[in-house]
């Protein structure tokens, strides 16, 4: 790999760290106002909300992008098409986050959900995608053979947010004749094909990495790997009505999403039926961050798709849609799957091995982030159960949830602090770069990672 | 180390996997016209957006009120619901309107002016007649779905 695209991929990870570190400040902010309304005036809800999500959300989509920048040449066994359009699209994200950013704080808005600012600056967002877009496919063509399933999932995941990123932003020429329903009904097809598609950038980084711990290939070519792309790809596809069964659409599109999302029960039990192999793996061998946080996200995928498939029924969705639950699943899966999975790539790429500070911010993390999420689901529960069984005034619902908000509040605070942790030390050895490829006795010992260092793996053809 | 890293040839070929691939993109572009054209029954002509409701809805994003608002469920938590304020006997477009000016000790007053605030509330009214939310009964079918999901209410 040259060097200059290789500091351009890292640029992008700590990018990916600083917004995490800022949008989860912001969340904390967001947190604690709906504990003590008003509570700091400089950043109030309405702009602290809007912050915090879409900080949040560049941070999943830069550190999955890093990633691709870094993996690919070595995956494909060439270099990069166009090294020199990394730095342009580094550069292009930097500014348009720094005018969205500035945006908000002006409280200047205008966009829909996720993506509050002003429509315009969705130009420098989609002209960065092609650039990616161009960079990802003229390199793979150099690569030989049939793909494994994590490319496919890169370039699902890359197409299609294309796709929904556009899709999402039809409103702006749709100017007559519209109804309520058929712009949530097309609004949130765009966001579910939107989450699939990052999760598909996402769990594909996570196959990556497996395959780069491991060193062994297979997984990624089984047909168990193409089985679960196949449902991924399909549910991405289909299911994204199961976010509006209340929405008097079309009674067909909420039934197929219903239908496609139960599909998601074969995961579930895929996952339960190998949690024994996935324990004693976990359990056995010397361990780096990355198999800690990919150990880590693989209980997060259990707890959370057991919620999401709970949550897809429509008679139990009649209680949770509209509440805390639905926060608890966003916040669970992209902070508990997606953040942990990018963070094992991170300490990947900065060859993270565990250090005793990093271990206590995992735990302190993992930890904070269950009660966060139990908090959520308790506030939920009691919202929901008090809308749908009594007509009592909205207020006085919230007051019944005030408790649980405390406790969301409270975690919320450990969260932060495992995350400063442990960006922290990620920060520190993305830029100790020179240390990277030396292999010391004693940091074998705690560091998978080093049988299989990434200078061998850029050489080999793949 | 190095060897591991071929193609396992696995029963299920390239081929395969490109024609179920293509097969579902195909569906989708089916169901994606579908859902741009067909997604909704709403009929009544109150539902249709005026050109206030666009204006309205324009502003609805431009004072970010989904930072605490739903409608239908979808949006952020701090404050309630708006899907039927303004059909609601107890509150009605009145309320919404001086809600939406003068905010509460809850809800900051955000600066609108008069005739936008009318323009959300045209907004907001053409959101009502599109239906109910939230479901507030229990009729639920053993396919785990309920009534009202697939027949319009009252
Ligand atoms: C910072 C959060 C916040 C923002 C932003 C906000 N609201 Fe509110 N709104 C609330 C809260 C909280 C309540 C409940 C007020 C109470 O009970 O005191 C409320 C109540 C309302 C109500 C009355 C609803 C009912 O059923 O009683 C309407 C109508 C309303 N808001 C409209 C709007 C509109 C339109 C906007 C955008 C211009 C907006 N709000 C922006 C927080 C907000
Ligand atoms: C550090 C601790 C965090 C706190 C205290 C926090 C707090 C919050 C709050 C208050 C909201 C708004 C809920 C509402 O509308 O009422 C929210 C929403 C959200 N947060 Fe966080 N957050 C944190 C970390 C994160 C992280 C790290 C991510 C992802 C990487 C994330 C992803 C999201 C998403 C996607 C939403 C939107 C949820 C929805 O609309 O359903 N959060 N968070």
């Amino acid at each position: 790999m040259h060097r200059s695209e290789g500091l351009a991929a890292r640029g992008f990870l700590v990018f990916a760290l600083g917004a995490l570190v800022c949008g989860a400040l912001f969340g904390v902010i967001g947190s604690w106002q709906h504990v003590i309304p008003g509570v700091v005036d400089a950043v109030p809800f309405v702009k602290s909300r809007p912050l915090h999500v879409s900080l949040v959300v560049a941070w999943i989509f830069m550190a999955a992008i890093g990633g691709i920048y870094h993996y690919l040449p070595q995956i494909a066994g060439v270099p990069l098409h166009a090294p020199r359009l990394v730095w342009v699209h580094l550069v292009l994200f930097m500014l348009t986050g720094l005018a969205v950013i500035t945006s908000y704080f002006m409280g200047r808005f205008g966009g829909r959900e996720y993506w509050e600012f002003p429509p315009v600056l969705g130009i420098p967002i989609v002209i960065g995608w092609l650039l990616l877009l161009y960079n990802f496919f003229a390199t793979v063509r150099g690569r030989q053979g049939p793909w494994p399933a994590y490319l496919w999932m890169w370039a699902t995941g890359l197409v299609f947010f294309l796709f929904t990123y556009l899709e999402a932003h039809l409103w702006l020429i749709q100017r007559t004749g519209d109804n309520a329903v058929r712009d949530l009904t097309v609004q949130w097809k765009a966001y579910g094909a939107l989450t699939g598609s990052w999760n598909m950038l996402v769990y594909g980084t996570s196959m990556v990495v497996m395959e780069r711990i491991s060193g062994n290939a297979r997984p990624a070519r089984s047909r168990a790997a193409f089985l679960l792309y196949a449902l991924g790809f399909t549910n991405l596809l289909f299911g994204w009505a199961h976010h509006i069964y209340p929405v008097p659409s079309a009674t067909w599109l909420r039934m197929l999403a219903y239908g496609i999302s139960m599909t998601e029960w074969i995961v579930l039990a895929r996952i339960i039926h190998q949690w024994r192999a996935t324990m004693d793996a976990a359990h056995s061998g010397p361990r780096s961050m990355s198999h800690r946080f990919l150990f880590a996200s693989e209980v997060w995928v259990l707890l959370n798709l057991a919620l999401a498939l709970l949550i897809s029924i429509p008679a139990i969705n009649l209680f949770t849609h509209g509440t805390h639950i639905t926060v608890a699943h966003a916040m669970g899966s992209t902070i508990g799957i997606n953040t942990t999975i990018l963070f094992a790539s991170v300490c990947f790429i900065a060859n993270g091995h565990a250090t005793r500070t990093m271990r206590i911010g995992f735990a302190l993390f993992n930890g904070a982030l269950a009660l966060f999420w139990l908090s959520l689901i308790g506030a939920g529960a009691v919202k929901g159960w008090y809308t749908v069984m009594t007509d009592l005034p909205f207020q006085t619902i919230m007051q019944q949830l005030r408790p649980f908000l405390i406790g969301f509040a409270v975690s919320g605070f450990g969260v932060f602090a495992g995350l400063m942790v442990l960006t922290g030390l990620a920060l520190r050895r993305l830029n100790a770069r020179e240390e990277k490829v030396v292999v010391s006795p004693e940091r074998s010992k705690g560091s998978a990672e080093v049988r299989i260092s990434p200078v061998s793996l850029d050489e080999g053809p793949m | 180390m190095n060897a591991p890293f071929r193609d396992a040839h696995v029963g299920f070929g390239a081929i395969h996997r490109r024609v179920i691939f293509f097969g579902l993109v195909a569906l989708f572009v089916l169901q994606t016209g579908m859902t741009w054209t067909l997604s909704t029954d709403v009929d009544d002509p109150d539902a249709h957006f005026s050109t206030a409701a666009y204006r309205g809805r324009a502003l609805y994003q431009a004072f970010n009120c989904t930072a605490c608002h739903q409608l239908y469920g979808l949006g952020g938590y701090m404050g309630p619901d708006l899907t039927n304020v303004t059909s609601d006997p107890d509150k009605g477009r009145a309320f919404a309107k001086g809600l939406i000016l003068h905010g509460t000790t809850r809800m900051p007053a955000l600066g609108l002016t008069d005739t936008q605030a009318d323009d959300i509330v045209a907004y907001l009214e053409a959101v009502a007649a599109t239906g109910t939310y939230p479901v507030r009964s229990l009729d639920l079918t053993p396919w785990g779905t309920y009534t009202q999901m697939t027949h319009a209410q009252e």
